[in-house]
């Protein structure tokens, strides 16, 4: 067998792995298009009979969207930036020494995030509005979203620092440069790719918050699109066509921009700092 | 103080520094809400007395109450079988997709990319899209099962006691299969060639290279994505609500779920908050396996 | 359609604005509904902000779900609205804690308001303790809906639809139709408040009650239930979905009967393409007593509000255009002095005399402030017969313990 055989016969492959495991995005963009009792139809359609392309635009302009997706942006970068503040040179110190203390601090980042948001979100609105941070709700909602991405971006960027040679930073410090300096000039740089990758997870998933938002933002000019998205979604709802439309733009830039992306981001993520 | 400046700058001060903020941040807007748990669940709560400390103690009168509720062993199963088999199933796929993908063929580097769409839909989108892939009547799996002969009578997915708590697995491990591959793939690329290229020369078969390079060198990679896998699985909460609600009686209930259940339909919050201690406190346990873990890493 | 559309979006945009202006104003209150743009609180809400008296709105929409959660969470940090509309059977819970307001005497000294306009069942799930502490916003209740063409298809009267459980049972098996994907009946028996909802008519018909769930005719009609799902007479899904989608399977024409309330109304005329009747609750034998559910929300207002009278203005201005209700909005006005005017859809005309018919035996749940607990344990003993996980006898008597356990007897 030459090995292009066996190349494309392993493309083939992923391609159907890849087929199957997108099918729920696909049902997604199909529903989108799809009439009412088309939706609830048995048995059900692969294909659209008629597009309804006007649901696109309809809940465009009706559901404010542009607004909503804004406000999303806000949330999903201010999480990003702060995860990445607070979480890069945490990452960096639980990287770079063994001993019980890297232990005790590895073990609470994990720890304290382990009830779901629905959970949490009691005792964070009665904390914050005791102090009156539910006065600016979207700082609000960044700061709780933050405490809830930390051990993911932590876990992410500390193996990122792991494979970065301690060598490197040693003969950076006999060169004569301080600790800050060889963190910022020589670690940093050769981290950055994970980092970046990191944090554009980070915001992905901040971009679909939801719990936070909803219970701490009650004025719908700052609520994010997730928040938007659900108050057309309640029980007693008609418009499954026009909410997967929504879902649709809500979705598709950010997976447009991954798809463009992504190999960049794969690759930053996979060939570590020096590979 | 010009000691502490360069302690700061360029000794342990940089370090503790480092560390302590974001900590300082995780305990006050993480550590603090799990307190404020705990001490409610010493408490009788209601409603009117949510926002302060101030009510009567009981003791473990509520851990009492909890323990000995009917339905608080079959939850406690649940909960374990939806986090041992969510995590076995999306780690197992997401190992065997980073494995494959890591042959290196034309094209694998962009169908990899793929491969984390579960990761950027939102949790609202993904519970309605499993709702419906797993409708009994009109869902599109069994007519698919179907038309493969695999099933001759529809499965009600979400309503069989049987299944329920299957369907919620199912799509929790699509959910996660995502971080768990991308994050397999980046520890499977950190190891060096080189290591594989003397294990040929020493004869090692593809299972033999594996047993004795690949899984001893992603060890802490391991630690890492499983106890990740365990933060997602028992956070995993929207997709019990839109498919199952824990139901039907109670057969696809976990502790995160029925926690939230106690507090906000039957807003019985003392116990809410005890369900999730419990929770914590087993998940403490885990936390400190993946510590362990983390051991005898090398640092590159 | 294109203006009503472009009509909604500047709807959406109009709520932000509204708003904003009030800030400033002295005499502002803050109301939370379930309420869209196109249902009753939204609009009432904005023209009241609207009318230039010096008191401004600013409006909420809260999901059904997250009504209580989130004024619970808002009222413990004293951030609390000055009105709410609740779901009835939630209502005592906050009324019996002091937590909304007695408004016995403003509505005795109101000119707009006399509560013996009010059918008895809405009313009474606004008192505690021989006070009023609120006034229903609406009112529903749940009737038989049937397609006429597949009783003809089957040879059933259409004129004559079930009328009592045994005819119903009868009815369900001849129309269930596996082959065509046809079910006998929809109905829910999820585990939430509306599984209750459902049940308890049943319930109350043979002669039970919440307080009295384990009584003979609430076995036999649980066994009933247990029947449908068993023989496949309905859904297994009935177990895990709501009135809402289970009756969209009747207008697909899935199912052949469907209990539900009038909400359903409007979007079964638009969308069932076929011939179909409301008939009442068949009753457990010929001369039983009728009995049906009692649905819909209650407007409240919370003991904290910093502006109670502007707020009982709110709520009267409410109230005085409750004749608008069904009109626009497709929704039961709680009173018996609101006439109801044809809607010129002869279906829908038909069906409502009916659920006015049913809506005088319509029962209050509770009122009683550990309402969801009760609820929960009927909602357990209605699922864990229906998997089979426990005898009808067993679940029930299972729940009436509790029941009893909470009610302190």
């Amino acid at each position: 067998m030459s090995i292009a055989w066996t190349n494309r016969m392993l493309l083939l492959v992923a391609l159907g792995l890849a087929a199957l495991y997108l099918f729920p995005l696909y049902w997604m963009y199909v529903t989108s298009l799809k009439t009412g009792s088309e939706i609830f139809a048995t048995p059900p359609g692969m294909f659209p009979a008629s597009p309804q392309w006007s649901n696109f635009v309809y809940v465009w302009e009706t559901r404010n969207m542009g607004r909503f997706l804004w406000n999303s942006t806000i949330i999903a970068s201010g999480t990003m930036a702060l995860t990445a503040i607070l979480g890069t040179g945490c990452a960096y110190v639980l990287a770079r020494y063994r001993n019980g203390w890297i232990d005790l601090a590895l073990f609470l980042v994990l720890m304290l995030q382990v009830l779901p948001a629905s959970l949490m979100i009691t005792p964070i609105f009665v904390g914050f509005s005791q102090i009156g941070l539910l006065n600016y709700p979207q700082l609000a909602v960044i700061l709780a979203v933050t405490a809830k991405a930390m051990p993911f971006f932590v876990v992410l960027v500390r193996a990122t620092f792991m494979s970065v040679p301690g060598e490197l930073e040693e003969a950076a410090l006999v060169d004569g440069n301080s600790r800050i300096g060889a963190f910022w000039f020589i670690v940093l740089p050769l981290a950055r790719n994970g980092i970046l990758v990191s944090a554009i997870l980070i915001f992905m998933q901040a971009f679909g918050e939801f719990v936070y938002s909803k219970s701490m933002i009650q004025a719908s000019e700052l609520q994010p699109a997730s928040v938007g998205l659900n108050t057309f979604m309640g029980p007693n709802t008609t418009e499954w066509g026009n909410i997967m439309a929504y879902a649709t733009i809500y979705v598709t830039p950010i997976l447009a921009a991954f798809v463009l992306l992504q190999r960049r981001i794969v690759s930053g993520l996979t060939s570590g700092a020096l590979k | 103080m010009s000691r502490l400046l360069s302690s700061l700058r360029d000794g342990k001060g940089f370090d503790i520094v480092l560390v302590a903020v974001p900590l300082a941040f995780l305990l006050v807007f993480s550590g603090l809400p799990l307190i404020y748990n705990v001490v409610m669940s010493f408490q009788a709560v209601d409603m009117f007395s949510l926002g302060t400390f101030n009510r009567p103690w009981v003791g473990f009168k509520n851990y009492v109450d909890v323990f000995s509720l009917p339905a608080t062993w079959p939850i406690m199963r649940n909960t374990v079988i939806f986090v041992v088999c969510s995590i076995a199933g999306q780690f197992v796929i997401g190992f065997a997709l980073a494995l494959f993908f890591a042959r290196g063929f034309p094209g694998s580097s962009y169908i990899r990319g793929l491969f984390l769409a579960s990761w950027v839909m939102p949790g609202l989108v993904v519970g309605a899209m499993w709702n419906w892939i797993l409708a009994g009547d009109f869902g599109v799996l069994n007519y698919a099962l179907r038309s493969l002969g695999i099933i001759s009578e529809n499965i009600f997915w979400a309503s069989n006691p049987a299944w329920s708590l299957w369907a919620v697995i199912v799509a929790n491990i699509w959910l996660g299969i995502s971080f768990n591959m991308i994050l397999l793939s980046v520890g499977l690329a950190a190891i060096p060639r080189d290591l594989y290229e003397a294990a040929a020369l020493d004869g090692a078969n593809g299972l033999q290279k594996f047993w004795t390079i690949t899984l001893p060198m992603m060890r802490s990679t391991i630690g890492a994505v499983i106890s990740l896998g365990l933060i997602f699985t028992l956070q995993q909460f929207d997709l019990f609500a839109s498919i199952t609600s824990g139901g039907p009686a109670n057969s696809s209930n976990v502790a995160q779920y029925w926690a939230w259940e106690m507090s906000f339909r039957q807003y019985d919050f003392a116990k809410g908050a005890t369900i999730s201690v419990v929770m914590i406190a087993v998940v403490m346990i885990a936390s400190v396996i993946y510590v362990r873990s983390t051991r005898h890493e090398v640092r590159g | 359609m294109k203006t009503i559309k472009s009509l909604m979006g500047s709807g959406t945009l109009a709520v932000s604005l509204f708003a904003l202006t009030s800030m400033a104003s002295a005499q502002h209150i803050v109301v939370w509904s379930l309420d869209k743009e196109h249902q009753p609180a939204y609009n009432l809400a904005r023209e009241f902000h609207d009318l230039d008296n010096g008191i401004t709105v600013e409006y909420r929409e809260v999901h059904f779900e997250d009504v209580v959660s989130e004024s619970m969470r808002a009222f413990a940090t004293g951030q609390a609205p000055d009105i709410i509309a609740i779901d009835n059977p939630e209502h005592a819970l906050f009324a019996a804690r002091g937590a909304f307001l007695d408004i016995t005497d403003m509505v005795a000294a109101s000119d707009v308001i006399d509560p013996d306009n009010y059918f008895p069942g809405p009313l009474n799930s606004v008192s505690w303790e021989g006070k009023l502490y609120g006034l229903p916003k609406a009112t529903n209740t749940i009737a038989l809906y049937y397609n006429k063409d597949m009783f003809a298809a089957k040879g059933l009267d259409p004129e004559s639809p079930p009328a009592t459980w045994e005819e119903l049972v009868e009815a369900a098996r001849t129309l269930n139709d596996p082959e065509n994907n046809v079910y006998g009946i929809a109905f829910s028996a999820r585990a939430s408040e509306e599984g209750t909802f459902q049940f308890l008519p049943w319930a109350q018909m043979a002669g039970g009650g919440y307080e009295n769930l384990n009584a003979p005719g609430v076995v036999e009609a649980l066994d009933i239930w247990k029947l449908f799902i068993d023989e496949r007479l309905a859904s297994p899904d009935t177990l895990t979905r709501g009135q809402w989608t289970s009756t969209g399977t009747f207008n697909a024409g899935n199912a052949a009967m469907a209990i539900s309330g009038p909400w359903e109304l409007n979007r079964m005329v638009e969308e069932a393409q076929f011939d179909w009747g409301v008939a009442l609750l068949p009753v457990p034998g010929e001369d039983a007593e009728r009995s049906s559910a009692m649905g819909d929300f209650n407007w409240a207002i919370f003991s904290t509000s910093k502006n109670p009278e502007a707020a009982f203005k709110a709520l009267e201005y409410f109230a005085s255009q409750d004749h608008r209700l069904f009109p626009e909005w497709g929704q039961l006005p709680a009173r018996s002095d609101v006439e109801l005017p044809e809607t010129g859809e002869p279906l829908k005309d038909a069906a409502l005399k009916v659920f006015l018919e049913q809506l005088q035996y319509a029962q209050a749940r509770g009122p009683h402030p550990e309402w969801p607990r009760i609820s929960k344990a009927i909602q357990d003993a209605i699922q864990s017969a229906l998997t089979g996980q426990a005898t009808t006898q067993a679940a029930l008597d299972q729940a009436a313990s509790t029941i009893q356990g909470i009610l302190g007897n």
